[in-house]
Protein backbone atom coordinates (compact mmCIF):
# COMPACT_ATOMS: atom_id res chain seq x y z
CA UNK A 1 0.00 0.00 0.00
CA UNK A 2 1.62 3.09 -0.97
CA UNK A 3 1.53 6.14 0.83
CA UNK A 4 -1.66 8.58 -0.97
CA UNK A 5 -3.80 5.43 -0.71
CA UNK A 6 -3.23 5.35 2.90
CA UNK A 7 -4.12 9.01 3.15
CA UNK A 8 -7.49 8.75 1.29
CA UNK A 9 -8.38 5.81 3.66
CA UNK A 10 -8.54 8.34 6.48
CA UNK A 11 -9.92 11.34 5.42
CA UNK A 12 -13.13 9.15 4.81
CA UNK A 13 -16.33 10.51 6.67
CA UNK A 14 -18.96 8.79 8.30
CA UNK A 15 -21.85 10.69 7.62
CA UNK A 16 -24.53 8.85 9.56
CA UNK A 17 -24.73 11.22 12.69
CA UNK A 18 -24.75 14.57 9.81
CA UNK A 19 -27.95 12.95 8.62
CA UNK A 20 -29.75 11.71 11.87
CA UNK A 21 -28.86 15.74 12.58
CA UNK A 22 -30.39 16.89 9.65
CA UNK A 23 -33.32 14.27 10.31
CA UNK A 24 -33.84 15.78 13.49
CA UNK A 25 -34.06 19.50 12.81
CA UNK A 26 -36.34 18.86 9.94
CA UNK A 27 -38.58 16.93 11.78
CA UNK A 28 -38.79 19.57 14.58
CA UNK A 29 -38.95 22.55 12.21
CA UNK A 30 -41.61 21.01 10.32
CA UNK A 31 -43.89 20.20 13.46
CA UNK A 32 -43.02 23.48 15.37
CA UNK A 33 -43.25 26.17 12.19
CA UNK A 34 -46.60 25.93 11.16
CA UNK A 35 -47.20 28.14 8.28
CA UNK A 36 -50.35 28.06 7.94
CA UNK A 37 -50.73 29.49 12.01
CA UNK A 38 -48.61 32.48 11.09
CA UNK A 39 -51.87 34.35 10.66
CA UNK A 40 -52.86 33.44 14.29
CA UNK A 41 -52.66 34.97 17.04
CA UNK A 42 -51.88 33.76 20.99
CA UNK A 43 -55.32 33.64 22.30
CA UNK A 44 -57.55 31.05 24.55
CA UNK A 45 -60.78 29.90 22.99
CA UNK A 46 -63.92 28.99 24.44
CA UNK A 47 -64.37 25.21 24.67
CA UNK A 48 -66.74 23.73 22.56
CA UNK A 49 -67.94 20.05 22.73
CA UNK A 50 -70.23 19.70 19.74
CA UNK A 51 -69.22 22.01 16.95
CA UNK A 52 -67.46 21.02 13.73
CA UNK A 53 -63.93 20.13 14.17
CA UNK A 54 -61.46 22.25 11.75
CA UNK A 55 -59.49 19.79 10.40
CA UNK A 56 -59.75 20.68 6.94
CA UNK A 57 -59.84 24.81 6.32
CA UNK A 58 -61.05 25.77 3.07
CA UNK A 59 -57.82 27.43 1.49
CA UNK A 60 -57.32 31.17 1.54
CA UNK A 61 -59.50 31.92 4.62
CA UNK A 62 -59.44 34.96 5.90
CA UNK A 63 -58.79 35.08 9.75
CA UNK A 64 -59.42 37.91 11.90
CA UNK A 65 -58.17 38.05 15.54
CA UNK A 66 -60.11 39.90 18.46
CA UNK A 67 -57.78 40.08 22.00
CA UNK A 68 -59.36 40.56 24.95
CA UNK A 69 -59.62 44.36 24.68
CA UNK A 70 -61.36 44.29 21.18
CA UNK A 71 -58.64 44.80 19.29
CA UNK A 72 -58.82 43.58 15.91
CA UNK A 73 -55.50 42.04 14.15
CA UNK A 74 -55.48 40.66 10.56
CA UNK A 75 -51.73 39.19 9.89
CA UNK A 76 -50.34 40.27 12.58
CA UNK A 77 -51.62 44.06 12.13
CA UNK A 78 -53.62 45.90 14.21
CA UNK A 79 -56.47 47.42 12.36
CA UNK A 80 -59.12 48.56 15.24
CA UNK A 81 -57.61 49.44 18.63
CA UNK A 82 -60.77 50.35 20.61
CA UNK A 83 -58.88 52.92 22.69
CA UNK A 84 -57.79 54.75 19.89
CA UNK A 85 -61.22 54.24 17.54
CA UNK A 86 -63.79 53.90 20.47
CA UNK A 87 -67.01 53.53 18.82
CA UNK A 88 -65.51 54.49 15.39
CA UNK A 89 -66.17 50.89 14.02
CA UNK A 90 -64.84 52.33 10.21
CA UNK A 91 -61.34 50.73 10.05
CA UNK A 92 -63.02 47.17 10.62
CA UNK A 93 -65.53 47.79 7.43
CA UNK A 94 -62.90 48.95 5.79
CA UNK A 95 -60.34 45.91 6.77
CA UNK A 96 -63.18 43.24 5.24
CA UNK A 97 -63.52 45.82 2.29
CA UNK A 98 -59.79 45.00 1.39
CA UNK A 99 -59.48 41.89 2.18
CA UNK A 100 -62.84 41.25 -0.68
CA UNK A 101 -60.69 43.72 -2.83
CA UNK A 102 -57.89 41.99 -2.88
CA UNK A 103 -58.96 38.35 -2.51
CA UNK A 104 -60.90 38.38 -5.62
CA UNK A 105 -58.62 40.22 -7.51
CA UNK A 106 -55.66 37.84 -6.37
CA UNK A 107 -58.43 35.26 -7.29
CA UNK A 108 -58.57 33.94 -3.63
CA UNK A 109 -61.86 34.53 -3.10
CA UNK A 110 -64.90 34.23 -5.54
CA UNK A 111 -68.33 35.55 -5.98
CA UNK A 112 -71.14 33.37 -6.16
CA UNK A 113 -74.86 34.74 -6.91
CA UNK A 114 -76.93 33.23 -4.10
CA UNK A 115 -81.28 33.62 -5.13
CA UNK A 116 -81.95 36.05 -2.17
CA UNK A 117 -86.23 36.42 -2.30
CA UNK A 118 -86.47 37.13 -6.26
CA UNK A 119 -83.18 38.25 -6.87
CA UNK A 120 -79.56 36.80 -7.81
CA UNK A 121 -77.06 38.64 -5.31
CA UNK A 122 -73.34 38.11 -5.47
CA UNK A 123 -72.24 36.76 -2.41
CA UNK A 124 -68.35 35.64 -1.01
CA UNK A 125 -68.32 32.57 -1.51
CA UNK A 126 -65.37 31.45 0.58
CA UNK A 127 -65.97 31.72 4.81
CA UNK A 128 -64.52 33.86 6.40
CA UNK A 129 -62.61 32.69 10.63
CA UNK A 130 -63.48 35.02 13.33
CA UNK A 131 -60.88 34.03 16.44
CA UNK A 132 -61.53 35.60 19.73
CA UNK A 133 -60.22 35.22 23.34
CA UNK A 134 -63.11 33.57 25.40
CA UNK A 135 -62.81 36.93 27.54
CA UNK A 136 -63.49 38.99 24.61
CA UNK A 137 -66.63 41.04 25.05
CA UNK A 138 -69.28 39.75 22.63
CA UNK A 139 -69.96 43.14 21.10
CA UNK A 140 -66.99 43.52 19.29
CA UNK A 141 -67.24 39.86 17.55
CA UNK A 142 -71.16 40.71 16.93
CA UNK A 143 -69.34 44.34 15.71
CA UNK A 144 -67.15 42.13 13.00
CA UNK A 145 -70.19 40.42 11.59
CA UNK A 146 -72.64 43.30 11.33
CA UNK A 147 -69.82 44.76 9.41
CA UNK A 148 -69.95 41.54 7.30
CA UNK A 149 -73.17 41.01 6.44
CA UNK A 150 -73.32 44.53 4.73
CA UNK A 151 -74.03 44.46 0.87
CA UNK A 152 -70.58 45.90 -0.37
CA UNK A 153 -69.11 43.19 2.23
CA UNK A 154 -70.91 40.06 1.84
CA UNK A 155 -69.20 37.45 3.90
CA UNK A 156 -72.39 36.07 4.33
CA UNK A 157 -70.08 32.52 6.05
CA UNK A 158 -68.86 33.72 9.11
CA UNK A 159 -67.09 30.85 11.67
CA UNK A 160 -66.37 31.49 14.70
CA UNK A 161 -62.99 29.81 15.97
CA UNK A 162 -63.35 27.87 19.22
CA UNK A 163 -61.12 25.03 21.13
CA UNK A 164 -61.27 21.11 21.49
CA UNK A 165 -58.87 22.20 25.08
CA UNK A 166 -59.44 24.81 27.32
CA UNK A 167 -55.65 26.44 27.91
CA UNK A 168 -56.81 28.78 30.78
CA UNK A 169 -58.58 25.51 33.14
CA UNK A 170 -56.87 22.92 31.09
CA UNK A 171 -60.38 20.96 30.35
CA UNK A 172 -60.32 18.79 27.45
CA UNK A 173 -63.25 17.48 25.59
CA UNK A 174 -63.99 13.87 26.48
CA UNK A 175 -63.07 12.21 23.29
CA UNK A 176 -59.58 13.03 23.83
CA UNK A 177 -59.08 11.35 27.12
CA UNK A 178 -59.99 14.69 29.53
CA UNK A 179 -62.48 15.36 31.42
CA UNK A 180 -65.67 17.52 30.27
CA UNK B 1 -6.46 -10.93 23.83
CA UNK B 2 -7.91 -14.04 25.09
CA UNK B 3 -11.13 -15.88 23.22
CA UNK B 4 -13.76 -14.77 26.03
CA UNK B 5 -12.62 -10.86 25.69
CA UNK B 6 -13.16 -11.06 21.86
CA UNK B 7 -16.56 -12.33 22.58
CA UNK B 8 -17.25 -9.60 24.98
CA UNK B 9 -16.42 -6.96 22.94
CA UNK B 10 -18.70 -8.86 19.70
CA UNK B 11 -21.72 -8.32 21.56
CA UNK B 12 -21.56 -4.83 22.59
CA UNK B 13 -24.45 -3.35 21.24
CA UNK B 14 -24.10 0.37 19.16
CA UNK B 15 -26.62 2.56 21.20
CA UNK B 16 -26.35 5.64 18.99
CA UNK B 17 -29.34 4.47 16.12
CA UNK B 18 -31.90 3.64 19.48
CA UNK B 19 -30.79 7.24 20.79
CA UNK B 20 -31.73 8.72 17.48
CA UNK B 21 -34.82 6.51 17.63
CA UNK B 22 -35.43 7.89 21.23
CA UNK B 23 -34.71 11.44 20.03
CA UNK B 24 -36.94 11.56 17.15
CA UNK B 25 -40.09 10.20 19.50
CA UNK B 26 -39.33 12.85 22.13
CA UNK B 27 -39.49 15.80 19.75
CA UNK B 28 -42.54 14.43 18.15
CA UNK B 29 -44.53 13.88 21.12
CA UNK B 30 -43.35 17.14 22.60
CA UNK B 31 -44.60 18.78 19.45
CA UNK B 32 -47.90 17.21 18.60
CA UNK B 33 -49.20 18.07 22.64
CA UNK B 34 -48.50 21.61 21.73
CA UNK B 35 -51.11 21.71 18.50
CA UNK B 36 -54.33 22.03 20.46
CA UNK B 37 -57.50 21.09 18.11
CA UNK B 38 -59.69 23.54 17.39
CA UNK B 39 -63.14 23.60 15.95
CA UNK B 40 -65.48 25.97 14.60
CA UNK B 41 -69.10 27.21 14.81
CA UNK B 42 -70.48 28.10 10.97
CA UNK B 43 -72.62 30.92 11.76
CA UNK B 44 -74.62 32.01 8.46
CA UNK B 45 -75.43 35.86 8.47
CA UNK B 46 -78.63 37.28 6.69
CA UNK B 47 -78.08 37.08 3.14
CA UNK B 48 -80.66 39.80 2.11
CA UNK B 49 -79.60 42.78 4.38
CA UNK B 50 -79.68 45.98 2.43
CA UNK B 51 -79.66 44.37 -1.19
CA UNK B 52 -83.49 43.75 -1.56
CA UNK B 53 -86.73 44.76 -1.69
CA UNK B 54 -88.60 42.45 -1.36
CA UNK B 55 -90.64 41.36 2.05
CA UNK B 56 -89.00 38.85 4.08
CA UNK B 57 -91.65 36.63 5.85
CA UNK B 58 -90.21 36.32 9.46
CA UNK B 59 -89.56 32.93 10.94
CA UNK B 60 -90.64 31.24 14.40
CA UNK B 61 -87.08 31.09 16.12
CA UNK B 62 -86.56 30.06 19.91
CA UNK B 63 -84.88 33.16 21.67
CA UNK B 64 -82.26 32.44 23.73
CA UNK B 65 -81.05 35.69 25.73
CA UNK B 66 -78.06 35.98 27.87
CA UNK B 67 -77.80 38.63 30.63
CA UNK B 68 -75.04 39.46 32.90
CA UNK B 69 -75.89 38.47 36.43
CA UNK B 70 -72.43 39.54 38.03
CA UNK B 71 -69.91 41.32 36.19
CA UNK B 72 -66.26 39.32 36.88
CA UNK B 73 -63.30 41.04 38.07
CA UNK B 74 -59.97 40.36 35.60
CA UNK B 75 -57.24 38.58 36.98
CA UNK B 76 -53.72 39.23 35.74
CA UNK B 77 -50.94 35.78 36.02
CA UNK B 78 -48.76 38.18 34.71
CA UNK B 79 -48.08 42.03 34.22
CA UNK B 80 -51.55 44.18 35.00
CA UNK B 81 -54.21 46.22 33.25
CA UNK B 82 -53.18 48.91 30.18
CA UNK B 83 -49.57 46.87 30.01
CA UNK B 84 -47.91 45.61 27.24
CA UNK B 85 -46.45 41.97 26.78
CA UNK B 86 -42.72 43.53 25.53
CA UNK B 87 -42.29 39.64 24.36
CA UNK B 88 -45.63 39.53 22.17
CA UNK B 89 -46.24 43.76 21.91
CA UNK B 90 -49.70 42.64 23.25
CA UNK B 91 -51.78 43.37 26.32
CA UNK B 92 -50.78 40.99 29.06
CA UNK B 93 -53.70 38.63 29.18
CA UNK B 94 -56.17 38.48 32.23
CA UNK B 95 -59.03 35.66 33.27
CA UNK B 96 -61.99 37.02 34.54
CA UNK B 97 -63.20 35.63 38.47
CA UNK B 98 -66.78 35.66 39.31
CA UNK B 99 -68.24 36.23 36.39
CA UNK B 100 -71.67 35.27 36.42
CA UNK B 101 -74.68 35.00 33.84
CA UNK B 102 -78.47 34.11 33.94
CA UNK B 103 -80.02 32.96 30.17
CA UNK B 104 -83.35 33.16 29.54
CA UNK B 105 -84.99 30.31 27.02
CA UNK B 106 -88.42 31.51 25.58
CA UNK B 107 -89.87 33.40 28.70
CA UNK B 108 -88.28 30.84 31.60
CA UNK B 109 -85.37 32.37 33.26
CA UNK B 110 -82.29 29.73 34.00
CA UNK B 111 -79.39 30.69 36.17
CA UNK B 112 -76.94 27.35 35.12
CA UNK B 113 -75.71 25.93 31.84
CA UNK B 114 -77.40 23.09 32.51
CA UNK B 115 -80.57 23.82 33.34
CA UNK B 116 -80.12 25.59 29.85
CA UNK B 117 -79.16 22.30 28.24
CA UNK B 118 -82.45 20.78 29.69
CA UNK B 119 -84.61 23.31 29.01
CA UNK B 120 -82.96 23.32 25.61
CA UNK B 121 -83.18 19.61 25.03
CA UNK B 122 -86.94 19.77 26.39
CA UNK B 123 -87.87 22.26 23.39
CA UNK B 124 -86.17 20.63 20.74
CA UNK B 125 -87.82 16.81 21.59
CA UNK B 126 -91.64 19.02 21.82
CA UNK B 127 -93.62 18.06 18.55
CA UNK B 128 -94.53 22.35 18.87
CA UNK B 129 -91.12 23.39 18.06
CA UNK B 130 -91.40 21.85 14.49
CA UNK B 131 -92.14 24.64 11.57
CA UNK B 132 -92.92 24.10 7.83
CA UNK B 133 -89.42 23.73 5.82
CA UNK B 134 -89.77 25.65 2.43
CA UNK B 135 -86.56 23.83 0.92
CA UNK B 136 -87.86 20.18 1.73
CA UNK B 137 -91.42 20.99 2.05
CA UNK B 138 -91.39 18.88 5.17
CA UNK B 139 -90.94 19.88 9.11
CA UNK B 140 -87.89 21.07 10.66
CA UNK B 141 -86.41 22.17 14.19
CA UNK B 142 -87.23 26.38 14.17
CA UNK B 143 -83.78 27.91 14.47
CA UNK B 144 -82.44 29.24 17.97
CA UNK B 145 -81.08 32.90 18.02
CA UNK B 146 -78.38 33.69 20.67
CA UNK B 147 -78.74 37.17 22.19
CA UNK B 148 -75.92 38.75 24.25
CA UNK B 149 -76.85 41.81 26.02
CA UNK B 150 -74.05 43.69 26.79
CA UNK B 151 -70.98 42.75 29.48
CA UNK B 152 -71.50 39.11 27.87
CA UNK B 153 -68.45 37.53 26.64
CA UNK B 154 -67.52 35.31 23.96
CA UNK B 155 -67.57 32.34 26.40
CA UNK B 156 -70.94 32.79 27.29
CA UNK B 157 -71.95 32.89 24.00
CA UNK B 158 -69.98 30.02 22.61
CA UNK B 159 -70.81 27.90 25.57
CA UNK B 160 -74.61 28.79 24.61
CA UNK B 161 -74.55 27.78 21.28
CA UNK B 162 -72.87 24.28 22.22
CA UNK B 163 -75.78 23.84 24.03
CA UNK B 164 -78.11 24.46 21.29
CA UNK B 165 -75.98 22.62 19.07
CA UNK B 166 -76.53 19.40 21.71
CA UNK B 167 -80.03 19.85 21.89
CA UNK B 168 -80.16 19.38 18.02
CA UNK B 169 -80.84 22.61 16.98
CA UNK B 170 -78.83 23.06 13.50
CA UNK B 171 -79.67 27.03 13.05
CA UNK B 172 -77.93 29.34 15.21
CA UNK B 173 -78.16 32.54 14.82
CA UNK B 174 -76.76 35.77 16.93
CA UNK B 175 -78.82 39.09 17.56
CA UNK B 176 -77.14 42.17 17.12
CA UNK B 177 -77.15 45.46 17.96
CA UNK B 178 -76.75 45.19 21.79
CA UNK B 179 -73.83 47.50 21.97
CA UNK B 180 -71.26 47.31 24.61
CA UNK B 181 -72.13 47.46 28.44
Amino acid sequence: MDMSKLVQQNVEMDMTPMIDCVFLLMIFFVLVIDLSQKNLEDLILPRAVFQEADDKPAENRPIINVLQDGTVVYNKEVFYDPKKHGKNYAPIKQLLLDIRKLGLFNKTLHLKDEKVGSKMVPLVDEPILIRADKWTEWHYIGEIMKQCSQPEIAFWKVELALSEQDKETGEKNPDKGGQK
Amino acid sequence: MSALDDAQEEVKPDMTPMIDVVFLMIIFFICIDFKVLESKLPAYLPKDKGSQTDVVEPQEQLSVKIHVEQAGTPEYKHGGANQVNPNTGRAYRFSLVGHKVKWEVGPKPLYNLADVDAELKRIATNPASMVPDKETGGRKLMGCVIEAYPGTYYEDVAKTADACKNAGFQEINFGGGLGAK
